[in-house]
């Protein structure tokens, strides 16, 4: 079977698009949390997002009308101009129809359906217009990245929620290992939600100001925004093109809970792991970085913490792990593909992101969870955990593919 | 060391029965599902008519579990799921204990549940929203749901690629299998029929216009539009090991399917070339050529354009062969199911060649002019078919195909 390279990463993220502003300031611990922008927060018991400010779709959608598509659309577009970019891509010497695009999102476009709700509400649904129906559907992202580019290949969009990012590098890298495609984007993509942020206040796991994963006074996550795409493509192709590996996609785990919608048990979060290692071929003391899923919630880290144990045993000790939720917020689908763009460029540079506002440990979450500075480590193996609704667990193992 | 994909099981909910059998023995007797909608406020608005599954009772299927976290995408998938696993003979401490899986098409999840809980948010405040209809709100509540219900604790994905979600789950599931990612799966696609989506798609112009119920037929001169349905159907798909270690009986066989993707929608030839290449690739993936092929199931729909792209597609394929593979579609009876469409398909297909009979397609008294399906009539014919391809299409551009194989025991 095909082995697969990643060799291209682009994000628009609330710290920076592409990777040459966002990998600095990761680096750096740096955060754009604050008030919420897109709506009014007047009635909502929390205010702190994490959105991202100043976009302009016209610098990235060059092809499409940046303002026919919706906004988790245009993140999406632009992150994968900047990964065909950053791959070196010459996409006129791509055969168009071996190119696919896999995405992940939670919400799709949920502003087109904020803006029938919004019509309905008052009665003006006459209002809406036509466009919804080429406007809303989630598989408009993938759909229109394929545009963008003029793509041909399979073009699929897997919406498991906050996880979703690593289901569709997985599904990519299936997709490329029996020879379906010679180029797969894949990532994911969310813009910021009305209705996520109602809902994850009235759960009460939005915390009130900062994300503080694993410390001990942490008081929940903080709703984000933003997309991450990969370049993915067969190894040998990499070479042969003389490009830049970044990493490669060795194996991944997906796993369901089968127990509670928004309370993980920790066991399927462990049983992906312990797959991811064995579709992998690796031990656990092999992995180098884990890149938590690490929302800030006190449940979500303590059990997460656990599970690293039950999988890792001893060696969870010595293995650095952090989460750059701390820094983007929680990204919803785009999340996992923004974190596996983290654990890419933790591969090549061997430096690791810290986890930032760490300030007291928590008796409940006692490994190394790379306090608030960066740390120069070397990175050989990495694994990226996400967890979603549904129940839903996904690991993701890359590794650094010496040359 | 590619492994094989079987179909052991089928469950599904559908406007047409909620059964294969059920579903086979509507088309062949052109019982229709659809019907004036009268389960929301039409008014103003331009289609009429809707395939929805009346009386539907989710208890029916599930017993007495507690249903109220369950929104109507979530109880048609569930009940689909139960009676797929109930087909195949999985019991359910078994299911559990196998890390059985679940790979579920949508294009919406729940856009009703979406959109009312963004409305309560608008007229009673963020702060009294309920935090179970959240859970709801994402795409993938209805296979997080299922896979509660039935203990399914393996690979849990929801597939979106609009109304080609079903068919795409099912390839993608088979994948799995052939590549031992996982051994048992349940795959296949559900779609609830909801103000939102039927309004929004009314105003996009592309529901049917006709005043009487049987108007979007597929490839007919007069059509001119599709009229917007419901259901959910699952299959249960399995390796050669699981099938012998259970003594599984099989009902079909998944011989190989591709995608695709028509970036330009507004391109005649680009979207017939998709299509057929899409066709061509999932005929290439089975390793068997366009003759081989004994019937086709088609994703016609009544779309003015994409029906007839998808017939010169399939003259494409077949080479002045068309005219001799019968090609049937079935949503003139049943609607456009959107996620659940291509599995209904699927399901449809393979009790058509369990019966050897392949249902016309209904209200087809008349083809449009210059459209190379000669071998198409609203009669069932009587067939002798070991290979099916299944066509599943959506209006963005996407394109899957999949090739079914009646099983045989001597195989």
């Amino acid at each position: 079977m095909e082995r697969v390279a990643v060799t291209g990463v682009g994000m628009v993220t609330s710290i920076g698009t592409g990777r040459e502003e966002f990998w600095p300031s990761l680096l750096h611990g740096r955060s754009n949390v604050g008030p919420v922008e897109s709506f009014d927060t007047r009635d909502y018991s929390v205010h702190n997002g994490a959105e991202v400010r100043n976009f302009d779709p016209e610098r990235f959608v060059l092809k499409l009308d940046p303002y026919q598509v919706g906004r988790a659309s245009q993140f999406a577009i632009a992150a994968a101009r900047l990964a065909l970019i950053d791959a070196n891509i010459e996409i006129d010497r791509l055969d168009p129809h071996r190119v696919g695009v896999s995405m992940g999102t939670t919400s799709g476009e949920p502003r087109e359906v904020e803006r029938f709700d919004d019509n309905n509400v008052a009665n003006t649904l006459e209002q809406v217009g036509s466009s919804f129906i080429r406007r809303y559907p989630c598989n408009l992202i993938a759909g229109n990245v394929a545009r963008e580019f003029s793509f041909g290949g399979i073009n699929v969009v897997i919406p498991t929620a906050c996880a979703a990012g690593n289901f569709a590098i997985a599904h990519a890298f299936e997709v490329l290992r029996s020879g379906r495609a010679d180029l797969m984007l894949a990532g994911g993509s969310d813009s910021f939600s009305r209705i996520t942020y109602a809902g994850f206040a009235r759960l009460g796991a939005v915390a009130p100001e900062i994300c503080q994963p694993f410390d001990r006074h942490r008081k929940g996550m903080i709703p984000g925004e933003g997309a991450a795409v990969l370049v993915l493509e067969p190894l040998s192709k990499a070479r042969a093109r003389g490009v830049r590996v970044y990493a490669e996609v060795s194996g991944y785990g997906l796993s369901c809970d089968g127990h509670h919608m928004t309370a993980g048990d920790g066991e399927g979060a462990a049983r992906a792991m312990s797959q991811a290692l064995d579709n992998a071929g690796i031990k656990p003391d092999e992995v180098s970085y884990i890149s938590a899923h690490g929302t800030g919630t006190p449940t979500n880290d303590r059990l997460e913490t656990i599970a690293v144990k039950r999988v890792f045993g001893e060696s969870a000790a010595r293995i650095p792990i952090s989460s750059i939720k701390s820094m983007l917020g929680h990204t919803m689908g785009a999340a996992s593909a923004i974190e596996a763009a983290a654990c890419a460029l933790a591969t090549l540079h061997d430096q690791i992101p810290p986890t930032i506002n760490f300030s007291q440990r928590d008796p409940d979450c006692d490994l190394d969870y790379v306090p608030n500075l960066a740390r120069d480590h070397r990175v050989h193996l990495t694994m990226n955990n996400a967890y979603a609704f549904g129940g839903n667990n996904a690991s993701l193992i890359m590794k650094k593919c010496e040359s | 060391m590619s492994r094989r994909v079987f179909i052991t099981g089928i469950g599904l909910i559908s406007s047409l029965g909620d059964s294969a059998a059920q579903l086979h023995a509507a088309l062949c007797s052109e019982r229709s599902g659809i019907a004036r909608n009268q389960s929301f406020d039409i008014k103003g608005l331009t289609c009429q008519f809707a395939a929805r599954v009346e009386s539907f009772q989710a208890e029916k299927y599930l017993g007495s579990i507690n249903l109220r976290p369950l929104n109507r995408s979530s109880r048609l998938a569930s009940a689909a799921a139960r009676l797929a696993i109930n087909d195949s003979g999985w019991t359910p401490d078994a299911l559990a204990q196998e890390n059985v899986g679940l790979v579920l098409g949508t294009m919406f999840g729940s856009l009703r549940t979406i959109s009312e809980f963004d409305q309560r948010i608008l007229e009673a405040g963020p702060t009294y929203v309920s935090p179970l209809d959240f859970a709801n709100t994402v795409i993938s509540a209805a296979a997080g749901q299922a896979a509660i219900v039935h203990k399914l604790r393996g690979v849990n994905s929801t597939i979106s690629t609009g109304p080609t979600s079903g068919l795409q789950a099912i390839a993608y599931a088979s994948d799995l299998i052939r590549s031992g990612g996982a051994k048992a799966l349940l795959a296949g696609g559900v779609e609830e029929l909801c103000f939102q989506s039927f309004y929004n798609f009314d105003r996009a112009g592309l529901l049917c216009a006709c005043n009487k119920s049987h108007c979007a037929i597929p490839f007919h001169p007069q059509r001119n539009g599709f009229v917007l349905g419901e259901g959910a159907a699952l299959l249960m798909l399995e390796d050669e090991a699981s099938i012998s270690q259970r003594g599984a009986p099989v009902l079909a066989e998944i011989r190989g399917h591709a995608s695709g993707f028509a970036p330009q929608t507004d391109d005649n030839d680009e979207a017939i070339e998709a299509i057929a290449r899409t066709m061509q690739l999932a005929l290439s993936d089975a390793r068997v050529d366009a003759d081989n092929i004994d019937c086709i199931s088609a994703s016609a729909n009544g779309s003015i354009d994409w029906d007839r792209r998808e017939a010169h597609a399939i003259a494409k394929v077949f080479d002045g062969h068309s005219g001799e593979v019968p090609v049937t579609a079935i949503k003139s009876l049943l609607g456009e199911t959107l996620g659940a469409a291509g599995a209904l398909q699927v399901a449809s297909a393979v009790q058509a060649m369990g019966d050897g009979v392949l249902p016309g397609i209904s209200g087809l008294t008349q083809l449009e002019h210059d459209l190379p399906l000669t071998h198409s009539t609203n009669c069932n014919q009587r067939i002798d078919a070991d290979l099916t391809l299944v066509n599943s299409i959506g209006f963005d551009g996407q394109c899957c195909s999949l090739v079914i194989a009646r099983y045989e025991r001597t195989n």
